[in-house]
């Protein structure tokens, strides 16, 4: 298959992309882009609220201010986030305070008043007023301090130890375990972490690669290079040295962004904290790589026809939306995967063409995924690339040498059908 | 000797017939014009003659054989539209366009520098395409068709875009090949080059042949009775004149046919006897120009075949 033209082809492509300094660039912006876009992820998780908060609590059970007071005093010790104010009332004068109190719940000088009724004390229902009811961060912080209060005024003079008093404010925790074939190991946010670097490296390793052998087939429409090439190779073998030159790029260049990742995961010379230990195969590394060939080479080939039927880049970026949709949907999946790998949604899409490149490689890092379907799955998209890549050819072939009127739908199609080209 | 015989060729995409069923031989030693409108079918011949297309009837022979793959590496192919990789360096472009010809030897690279050097290009070898003049991309254009030393060379607009000192070395370039034994196809619309470079033509219009053969002689047959005719006197009289069967003029460059192909003499005494002031009179002339635009202009298609 591999002739001299073609090993021309390959070696010019190479020397544009791979030995190109935009490589090593992009190469190396990527993962900071990513480390970035984590940065600033956990940045606003961690800073999502650093207000100061004023927060009342009016309490209609005589003798909770002193517990609520004390449980704020050890739950609130270091977090100087809140300024909450305790006061015990009569049922009858809440109506009375709160109306004084609306006008500053309504300009956000306080942020919440809880309202904790006589029979609170029986069904643990409190009111919480406030112009943001929604504000989980609040929520939860004062649903534990007040049940806390109760707990301890509850038990209080029914001669239980200060110790079973402790253990009943204690809040069920889980350990979470995953399960695998050979083992049960804790399971950490590490397996998270991995899946969506999978999806992403997949999803921007697809895109960018693609996008380039769109630009260089349009340019070299545009420019006419594309007749003395064919005057020299058929286009077979121009479209063969392309890929082929694209592939090895793309390949060098998840191998340069992944090495790092395999190299931790796989040493024990680094003592990651447990719960970022995953532990990923060979073989699951291979099934990776393999994966990402196939799709690389059926992906580039629809790029490869795309860019041939448009004769400037303006056209051809609006014109590639749908082949734009092949390859965002199955990322936006994929991204979806982790709150249930084994949801049917993720099963289904993890074997059907197109979405099972991204999506089985971002369910491989979070669950066993049974063999089978990784056999499955490497099939469906064999066949798909063996299917698909003759009709790419066939309408890189036509449309390189078309000129002038941009052709629609239904003449592409008709290309499919011609002989004799 | 005809060495590239094109036989019954015919093409169509989809509804429209590109080519029909034309015919052409192009001998050794010998500048063979290609000549029509744009659009007439020029372009599909010559992508049929380098296997890009394949045709849907006919077939092309080369020495005998019929055409396959291995007949592009024997071809040199200059585009109408001129293309290079902007980014690439110059003596890599021309050692890019030989490999993919099967050409990798310090021997090309030494005939590269040979060329740059001839076309007044050395010290550019290692520049970027895109920090070349047009004119001077278009030398570089020219080289990469004919580094690797192709038997058959076709050349589409060679000389849009050139100073008239580059177009007298691209022509010195052309006789010399065509001296050498190599086919060239120029393929045109400017008649001027057309005539003065080519030894055969064949004209093209909607698909098909309409003229074909020796130029010299299609001049003599399309000249018979041809009168140039240069002069500023008036020459309303000759309106009524007996000899004159159609006058058309250019500024002041009349083209006269005879009634009569015989009576050019007596036409030109008639001339003298009127008081015109000749500047030029050539009998028997017509220029490809004229011709094309008679036939090309024309919805006749007849072939005219010019033994």
């Amino acid at each position: 298959m591999l002739n001299k033209k073609i090993i021309g082809i390959l070696k010019r492509e190479l020397k544009d992309k791979l030995f190109s300094k935009s490589f090593i660039f992009m190469t190396l912006l990527i993962p900071g882009i990513f480390v970035i876009s984590i940065g600033i992820q956990a940045l606003i998780h961690s800073s999502e609220d650093t207000d100061k908060h004023q927060i009342v609590i009016f309490s209609e059970v005589a003798g909770l201010e002193v517990h609520l007071q004390k449980s704020i005093n050890t739950e609130l010790k270091n977090d100087f986030q809140y300024v909450v104010d305790v006061r015990e009332i009569q049922g009858t004068q809440f109506n009375k305070e709160f109306n004084s109190l609306k006008p500053l719940l309504l300009n956000n000088s306080i942020s919440a008043l809880i309202f904790i009724p006589q029979k609170a004390i029986s069904d643990k229902r409190v009111s919480y007023y406030s112009k943001n009811p929604k504000n989980s961060q609040i929520h939860n912080r004062f649903s534990g301090i007040i049940n806390q209060a109760i707990i301890s005024f509850y038990f209080e003079g029914k001669n239980l130890s200060e110790k079973d008093i402790q253990f009943a404010k204690e809040n069920v925790q889980y350990d979470e375990l995953k399960v695998s074939e050979d083992s049960i190991v804790e399971s950490g946010i590490g397996a998270e972490i991995l899946s969506f670097i999978f999806g992403f490296l997949l999803y921007i390793g697809i895109l960018f690669s693609g996008q380039m052998v769109l630009r260089a087939v349009v340019e070299e429409k545009n420019n006419r290079i594309v007749e003395i090439l064919l005057s020299s190779v058929s286009s077979n073998e121009l479209i063969i040295g392309k890929i082929l030159g694209s592939t090895i790029t793309s390949l060098a260049q998840m191998l340069i962004w992944l090495l790092p990742l395999i190299f931790v995961l796989s040493s024990s010379w680094y003592l990651l904290p447990p719960e970022l230990i995953v532990s990923v195969s060979a073989w699951q590394w291979l099934y990776y790589f393999v994966n990402f060939l196939i799709g690389l080479v059926t992906y580039l080939g629809l790029f490869a026809a795309v860019g041939s039927i448009f004769d400037n880049e303006q056209d051809a970026q609006s014109g590639m939306w749908p082949l734009m949709m092949l390859v965002m949907i199955p990322f936006f999946i994929a991204i979806s995967v982790p709150n249930n790998p084994n949801n049917s949604i993720a099963v289904t899409t993890s074997m059907i063409p197109f979405t099972s490149i991204m999506v089985m490689p971002v369910r491989m890092g979070l669950v066993d995924v049974p063999l089978h379907q990784f056999l499955i799955s490497l099939t469906v998209n064999f066949i798909t690339l063996i299917l698909i890549f003759p009709i790419s050819g066939k309408i890189y072939r036509i449309g390189i040498l078309q000129t002038g009127k941009k052709p629609n739908f239904k003449e592409v199609l008709s290309w499919i059908k011609m002989k004799n080209l | 000797m005809s060495v590239l015989k094109i036989q019954n060729l015919s093409k169509n995409f989809g509804k429209i017939q590109a080519v029909k069923n034309i015919n052409f031989t192009v001998s050794e030693n010998s500048v063979f014009g290609l000549i029509g409108r744009n659009g007439a079918g020029k372009t599909t011949t010559i992508r049929m003659l380098m296997n890009i297309y394949l045709p849907d009837e006919g077939e092309i022979l080369f020495k005998g054989e019929k055409i396959d793959s291995t007949f592009k590496d024997k071809v040199g192919y200059l585009p109408e539209e001129r293309g290079l990789y902007k980014k690439m360096k110059v003596i890599d472009t021309l050692l890019f366009f030989a490999e993919i010809k099967g050409m990798v030897n310090q021997k090309v690279k030494k005939k590269a520098f040979e060329y740059l050097e001839r076309f007044g290009l050395s010290d550019r070898a290692n520049s970027k395409i895109e920090d070349l003049s047009k004119g001077n991309q278009q030398k570089i254009q020219f080289i990469s068709t004919i580094l690797h030393n192709p038997e058959f060379i076709i050349l589409d607009e060679p000389f849009s875009g050139l100073d008239p000192i580059n177009t007298d070395l691209l022509k010195d370039i052309m006789i010399e090949m065509k001296n050498e034994g190599k086919i060239i196809i120029l393929s045109t619309h400017l008649m001027d080059y057309a005539e003065k470079l080519c030894d055969n033509i064949a004209m093209i219009n909607e698909g098909e042949i309409i003229l074909n053969g020796n130029l010299k002689e299609i001049k003599q047959d399309f000249g018979k009775g041809r009168i140039v005719l240069e002069t500023d006197s008036d020459l309303d009289f000759l309106k009524t004149s007996r000899f004159v069967e159609k006058i058309e003029h250019f500024g002041n460059q009349f083209s006269i046919q005879l009634k009569n192909e015989s009576e050019h003499q007596q036409f030109l005494l008639e001339l003298l006897n009127n008081k015109v002031n000749i500047r030029k009179f050539a009998a028997n002339e017509i220029s490809l120009h004229e011709i094309f635009v008679q036939l090309a202009g024309n919805e006749t298609n007849e072939v005219k075949n010019v033994k």
